[in-house]
Order: C-alpha cells, then structure tokens, then sequence
C-alpha cells in the first residue's frame, strides 16, 4: 500500500505493529498448546470411575468424598482379590495337569 | 496495540518488548515465583503428595502471569503519581511508551487467562487464592489503601504473602498450617522491607502526596516501626523449625538470616536515615537495609527449596 500521508514515523509504527501482532500471535498459539496439553495430562490422571472429576476433584460434601473413597478402595480390593483367585485356579489347574 | 499518538500528555515513544515486560514487574515476579515454588516444593515434601512436572510448571507460570497482570493493573492507577516521582517517571505509561487502555486491558486479559490456566492444572481452590491475590493487589491495595492509609504496606502486604500458600493449594488442594507460617513470613517481612526504601524515598511519596509512614508519622516512627516488625518477624521466621517443615538447614540458615535481619534493624533504628539532614551514609544503611531484605526472603525460602526438593531435610525434632 502506497500512500502520500505514509511518512516514515508512521512506516516505523506500523512495523512496530506488525512486530508486536507477531508476538500475541506466538503467546496465543503458547496458551492453546499449554491448555491442550495440560488437558490431555489431566485427562490421563483423572480416574473417572472413582468419582475424580477433571476440573473440580475435590467434593463439598466430605462424607460424599469418604464415600467415593470407601468404595473405590473396595473396587480396587475386588479387582486384586479376583487377579489372585484367577492366578491361584490357573496354577492349580497346571498342578492338575502335570499329575 | 498500538501507540496511541493522542491519549498520553508525555511525547509517545514507541514500545519496545522490554516495556511490556517491564509493565509486568518483573523483579517482584521474580520474587512471586520463587516463594510459590518453594509452598509448591514444601507441600511435596511435607505431605508426600506428588505432582505432574508438567501441570506443576503450568502452575507456576500462571502465577507469574497473576503476578505480571497484577503489575500492569497497578501501573495503570498509578501512571499519575508515577509521572510525579522521579524514580518511577520512566515506567512504561508515564514514558508514553504504552497507552493506559492498552496496560489496563493487558493486565484484566491476562488475571482472566491466569486463573484460567491455573484452574486447569491443578484445582479450584489455587485458582480462587490466585484470584484473591490479583484482586487483593490491583484492586485492594492499589485502588483503596495505598492512598488513603499509612498502613497501606502492612494490610497490602498480604497480597505478596499469598504465592506460598497458592504453591501449597497447587500440591495438595487445601492448605494447611506450614503454607499459613509461610504468608506469615512474608506478611510481616512486608513492612520493614518496604519502609527501609521509603526512608531514602519519603520526599518522592509526599511530593506525589501517597501516604507513605515516613511522610505521615516521620523518619523516626518509621525507623521504630522497622525494628518493630523485624522483632516480629523473627520469631515467625523460624517458626518453620517448630512445626517440622523446616530442618538444620533451614535452621542454620534462618538463624543466621534473622540475627543479621535484625542487626540492620537496630541500626537503622539508631541512625538518622529518612531525617531532613540525613547524609549519604544513612541513606546507604537504609539502602543496604533493603537490599539485605531481598536476600532474607531469597535465603529462607531458599533453605526450604534445598531441603525439600534435594532431599536434604534433616529434622530438629519438630512436633
């Protein structure tokens, strides 16, 4: 653009502008990239099933946090509890055979 | 942004990248940062809770940011006294290098995303401490105290006492007695920093007509309220070995921290600094105090991040 009226104090302060849109261009794909990947972090951290939620973990309610907790204890308990029943028949199962 | 050629009294310049960022304080960010970490660093090593490096680095730079938005909020009320005194004349707004709107708008985007950010990596209580502190800066203490009361420092100390305890929310979700003794520190460290500049710089603050406790009450109050503070400050400084959150080095450390502290102090209670006829050695002991406040703050929080995040905590057998 070539314009009569663009004097070389107004060049300066529209490269200064340009300069400066650069650097809140750079800041803001920064923000985008550091919420996506601070997301995908949570996301990986949050167990869903125990009654975690992303962006607000904590509960008001303490005896509803107890709870969750009581039973997501009790979930891991079972699943532990299974894992060994399952590795316990498997090994006698093999014990059976050999004989 | 632009450069606004007709809102500023002063000849417009153009802005350069050090003028945003000077817009943002970036000494007292520093500072903002570093006590953060330290809350961040304790709470891990006193609860044992860990943390995602990542969402802990996340943390820590959406409290630079606060502290950064906080800064530019602060610049923009103060652009006027600021134009008055001499040692803050060639701050961004005054220099006509950044425009007010363009400031004020910089520092509310950046509390918005600051809190933002902070939400999303780690919890709702850091987010709302860190809310509470850019308001407690940039709105309380900024907009309400600093010209209406002598106490503006003390009651607006709070506000930089706040990181700490926001590292600690970081780690844990809630806060706890240790994260309290840490904003204790830094609430009554506050006052004694702050005056010692004030004595060299009483005549810029009348002139500028803030109420400053050398300008209200006098050089001598001042020096007295000094010693007063750093008497209190010492024992809330070494509280930390009471409660077990700090250990030998924290001690040693400490220790020799607050004799110096208060060493300082007695001599400034005894000199003449901020007095009409002060010469250039009270002015330098008043000086050198300030300095040496830096450093007690550096020094102590330091000793915590050593012991805490280097696996260096040797307890004195706290409770």
């Amino acid at each position: 653009m070539t314009d009569a009226n663009v004097t070389p104090d107004t060049e300066l302060l529209l490269k200064a502008q340009k300069r400066r849109n650069a650097w809140l261009a750079v800041a803001l794909l920064a923000f985008v990239v550091i919420v996506g990947v601070t997301t995908a972090i949570r996301i990986q951290e949050t167990d869903f099933s125990g009654g975690d939620r992303l962006y607000f973990s904590g509960y008001m309610d303490e005896a509803a946090s107890e709870k969750a907790d009581r039973e997501a204890q009790a979930r891991i308990a079972a699943r532990q509890a299974a894992e060994v029943e399952a590795a316990t028949s498997t090994a006698e199962t093999t014990e059976q055979g050999d004989e | 942004m632009s450069v606004d050629m007709t809102a500023q009294k002063t000849a417009p310049r153009l802005a350069t990248a050090r003028d945003y960022v000077d817009l943002l304080k970036p000494r007292i960010m520093m500072l903002v940062v570093f006590t953060a970490l330290a809350g961040l660093v304790a709470a891990v090593g006193v609860t044992g809770t860990s943390i995602n490096p990542v969402l802990a680095t996340v943390a820590i730079l959406a409290v630079a940011l606060g502290s950064g938005a906080a800064g530019a909020i602060n610049m923009w009320y103060d652009s006027d006294i600021d134009a008055i005194m001499t040692r803050t004349s060639t701050r961004p707004i005054p220099s006509g290098a950044v425009p007010k709107d363009e400031a004020l708008t910089m520092g509310l985007i950046m509390s918005a995303l600051s809190v933002l950010l902070m939400w999303i990596a780690s919890n709702v209580l850091a987010a709302g401490l860190l809310a509470l502190s850019i308001a407690y800066y940039g709105w309380f203490y900024t907009m309400l105290l600093k010209r209406r009361t002598s106490q503006n420092i003390v009651i607006g100390g709070a506000a930089g006492a706040f990181p700490p305890v926001i590292g600690w929310a970081v780690v844990t979700g809630s806060t706890s007695l240790d994260a309290w003794i840490l904003f204790a520190i830094i609430f009554f460290w506050t006052p004694p920093h702050f005056w010692a500049l004030s004595l060299v710089a009483h005549k810029e603050y009348k002139k500028a007509g803030v109420p400053m406790l050398p300008v209200t009450d006098g050089a001598k109050a001042t020096r007295f309220q000094i010693l007063l503070y750093t008497l209190i400050l010492a024992p809330v400084g070494l509280a930390p070995l009471a409660t077990g959150l700090g250990g030998v080095v924290y001690a040693i450390t400490g220790v020799l921290l607050t004799v110096a502290f208060i060493y300082f102090a007695v001599k400034v209670w005894r000199s003449r600094a901020g007095e009409l006829d002060a010469g250039a050695v009270e002015r330098k002991l008043a000086m050198s105090m300030f300095a040496f406040s830096i450093l007690y703050l550096f020094g102590i929080f330091a000793a915590l991040i050593i012991e805490r995040g280097f696996g260096l905590y040797f307890p004195l057998g706290g409770i």
